[in-house]
């Protein structure tokens, strides 16, 4: 059911009528409807395989449509390449960023425009370009600064920018928030709220809860190829949209913990890393999970590295069961039993190339050697056990990591972590950046049946909803140090943000 | 002021070298300076339009290693062509080589081949390729008076070649810094999934850049055998590994995304006054290139990218202390 918000007008911005696609046998998605108005910002939300990105596809002018029609501004459109998109007015933020780095920022805005001037640049290319990026909030950044020398949260913001200077009356972006912090993420909140202003229309693809409250009007969800619903998000409780978007009922996503914790299993005192954390202290018991929240730049992610062995002027004490560990060595953090799980999956997580079956023993050759030869058998063996401790579906071993979705990537790099005879200390950095909800909820049960297993959780994470379901503790941190330690039911989301912003105010 | 940012970088190398050189020039005492000049610009005239070929590709993040032989088949198929009609031989040798290099772009990027694989093998084929259209043997060319315009003095330093080559420095120069062109190939060699998801047609720009240096080293060949009155299917030069220099030198990252034909030209140029400036002061060839791989060895490690932030750190600290 398309949505009409009061006093818009009768000609709708984007229409999408019972589009199908199928590739082959396989049908990418089905008789998918959707109507959006002038200055509406719509969530689009599903998992991975729902269909969103061939939607995308659709709309940008990628894919041609098997039937179904897409008119702009009542005007019937037909695609067929990503300039006639961009003519009509659409505009895609990509969740893998489009900026060329080498290029100054007036180039990059000006980079694959369907009427860009031939001259690189002329006086009124960089007026143009100064007027978008003030219109995004990037005042601060000269025309001329290279790409390379900006932070990720600017760069998406000239995305943003870029479809501006397209003149796209509807912009679509594909999980702008993923990889920023929580001060990043406002900016990009106040840039979508600016477009929505001007009357630009947004389609929103997220993954976290959060942002489609925050910051939507409607939410439109899809599985498995097909629309389930649309309607405004204050007819949706949150509840029901998770339960939507993984298509089951919704026991319990956050898991808590089934048993009381354990013994004391990681002890840390007055961690420091110069110049970013500042005396780090901390109790993790067995089958604890401990959240350390922070903006980006706080030290929460540091902390983590530290304790992993990554970092490598680390000081202070900390001490894995029994053992005190040496810092700044990560075969030796290891071996005390500290497992890590990376931020940067792509470059630390996994193994793009290999598959998801060397990635989940990659740890256990050293186990598995009988006379200098690997035991091929017994490592499937393992490989399939693992898979099937973290959900991942043990047919698709063979693949190479580099085709899985993030949510499957991750569980992969989780899935190395377990070992039901070594209980150790398992460190994760946004455990959950780029997964899906139904691949999260799978992750959280299996951070808890590690749990259970004996081991201590210490978790960073800029995703607050997560946080605050899922761990039992919360650790937050501004400008490396420590602000506060709460309980689990002492956890809101108003301390958390007051406590991790708030510096100026309260220091 | 840093001398080592990168656009600077070539000027500076370029300048320190002619500094060096005049003074050892000066010393020994100077033959003729206007000789010294037009043989600099003769070697340019010959390295010069091949190192922008390829240094173009290297900008977009491709490596067409082939032009040595590109080179010499232009000049064989120009000469051979050429003996009835010289402009429809030039035509036909740079002909050769813009359609080579649409061969190899189209197999890049239609096939996602390496383009490093795909230029090795056509170098080998169009080496091969040039002994067969000559038949194995070494052609002149019976056409004095081409030979005679094309190297005569033109103001006493340049010539006909020289500056066809300073030509096209100039023309690359002005379409890659002014027009949106240079900014589509700069983008396709820094990120190309970046750049083709921006709209940047990037195919099309490998194609077009693979062409260029296809064309640019026929040309260079074309010229060169006109100017020699001679063929050979043996090359009359070797031109891969001073063209990968001057590209080098010149400031094109092997990773893309860097360079400008600007600073190609000053490469080139560097190595141009290195050969013409150690051949007057009367080095052996072996010893010149001793020095010549020095020089490069200096460069790299001047340029090398941790040098220049101790460097940058030294400086912001008030150049004190180690």
């Amino acid at each position: 059911m398309p949505v009409r918000a009061i006093g818009e007008p009768a000609v709708a911005r984007l229409t999408v009528d019972s589009m199908t696609k199928r590739f082959g046998a396989v049908t990418a998605i089905a008789d998918v409807s959707l109507t959006l108005a002038a200055g509406e910002v719509r969530a689009l939300c599903g998992g991975n395989g729902a269909g969103k990105s061939t939607l995308v596809k659709i709309l940008t002018g990628v894919l041609l449509p098997t039937s179904g029609q897409i008119a702009v501004d009542g005007v019937p459109r037909r695609f067929g390449n990503p300039v006639d998109a961009q003519r009509a007015g659409l505009a895609l933020v990509a969740q893998e960023l489009s900026l060329a780095p080498d290029l100054s920022v007036h180039d990059n805005l000006w980079l694959g425009h369907a009427d860009a001037p031939m001259r690189r640049r002329t006086a009124a290319s960089v007026a143009r370009a100064r007027t978008v990026l003030d219109a995004v909030g990037l005042e601060a950044v000269a025309v001329d600064t290279r790409v390379a020398d900006l932070s990720l949260a600017e760069r998406q913001l000239i995305e943003i920018a870029r479809g501006l200077i397209r003149n796209a009356s509807t912009l679509i972006l594909d999980e702008p928030t993923a990889t920023l912090s929580e001060r990043e993420i406002a900016r990009v909140f106040e840039a979508v709220r600016r477009l929505k202003s001007r009357g630009c229309s947004v389609i929103y693809i997220t993954h976290r809860m959060g942002e489609v409250y925050d910051l939507c009007d409607s939410v439109t969800v899809m599985r498995n190829g097909r629309l389930i619903t649309t309607d405004l998000v204050a007819n949706v409780p949150r509840h029901d949209l998770l339960e939507l978007m993984i298509g089951r009922k919704l026991t319990d996503v956050y898991p808590a913990a089934a048993a009381p914790p354990g013994a004391v299993m990681l002890r840390v005192r007055d961690l420091s890393i110069p110049q970013i954390v500042d005396r780090f202290s901390a109790e993790v018991r067995a089958g604890e999970i401990v959240g350390i929240v922070g903006q980006i730049g706080s030290g929460t992610i540091e902390t983590v590295r530290a304790l992993a062995g990554l970092v490598h002027d680390a000081e202070g004490e900390v001490q894995v069961g029994k053992r005190i560990m040496m810092l700044g060595c990560s075969t030796r953090a290891a071996s005390a039993g500290m497992r890590f799980v990376s931020e940067d999956r792509a470059a630390e997580g996994i193994f793009l190339d290999m598959s998801g079956h060397h990635n989940l023993v990659a740890t256990r050759l050293s186990e598995n050697v009988k006379s200098g030869v690997i035991r091929p058998w017994t490592l499937r063996r393992i490989a399939r056990l693992l898979a099937r401790q973290v959900s991942f579906d043990y047919r698709r071993l063979a693949l190479a990591a580099g085709r899985l979705s993030g949510g499957n990537q991750q569980k992969l790099a989780i899935g190395r972590c377990s070992d039901r005879r070594h209980p150790g200390v398992i460190l994760l950095n946004e455990p959950t950046r780029g997964v899906d909800m139904g691949a999260r909820a799978e992750i959280y049960q299996t951070l808890r049946r590690l749990g259970a297993e004996g081991n201590a959780i210490v978790m960073a994470s800029t995703d607050l909803e997560e946080i605050i379901g899922l761990v039992d503790r919360v650790v937050t941190m501004r400008r490396g140090r420590i602000v506060g330690v709460h309980a689990r039911a002492a956890i809101s989301e108003t301390t958390i943000l007051a406590e991790i912003t708030q510096a100026e105010v309260t220091a | 002021m840093n001398a080592f940012a990168d656009d600077r970088k070539p000027l500076v190398i370029l300048a320190a070298v002619v500094l060096v050189l005049a003074i050892a020039l000066f010393l020994r005492g100077i033959g003729s300076l206007d000789l010294i000049l037009f043989s600099i610009l003769q070697y340019f005239a010959t390295i010069g339009p091949v190192a922008l070929g390829l240094g173009l590709t290297m900008i977009a993040r491709e490596f067409d290693i082939s032009v040595g032989s590109t080179m010499s088949l232009a000049g064989c198929v120009a000469v051979i062509v050429g003996q009835r009609d010289p402009n429809l031989g030039a035509l036909a040798g740079i002909a050769t080589g813009v359609a080579v290099g649409f061969l190899q772009g189209v197999l890049v990027t239609g096939l996602g081949l390496s383009s490093i694989s795909v230029s090795l093998g056509a170098l080998i084929t169009l080496a091969g390729l040039s002994y067969v259209v000559t038949g194995n043997q070494t052609i002149s060319l019976n056409h004095a008076d081409i030979t005679q315009a094309i190297n005569a003095p033109i103001g006493s330093v340049f010539s006909v070649r020289s500056l066809f080559a300073i030509g096209c420095f100039a023309a690359a120069g002005v379409v890659v810094a002014l027009t949106r062109v240079g900014a589509e190939l700069t983008a396709t060699g820094s990120d190309r999934v970046a750049a083709a998801t921006a709209g940047v047609r990037v195919n099309r720009v490998v194609v077009v850049v693979f062409m260029l240096s296809g064309g640019l080293s026929a040309a260079s060949g074309v010229f060169l055998s006109y100017g020699l009155s001679v063929a050979s299917p043996s090359g009359l030069t070797d031109v891969l590994v001073p063209a990968i220099s001057a590209a080098i030198v010149g400031g094109v990252a092997l990773t893309g995304g860097r360079g400008s034909p600007v600073g190609i030209a000053c490469g080139a140029l560097t190595l141009c006054t290195l050969n013409a400036g150690l051949n007057a002061l009367g080095v052996s060839p072996t010893m010149q290139q001793i020095i010549l791989a020095g020089v490069l060895f200096t460069v790299a490690v001047v340029a090398a990218p941790r040098l220049n932030r101790i460097w940058m750190r030294r400086t912001q600290n008030g150049g004190g202390a180690l």
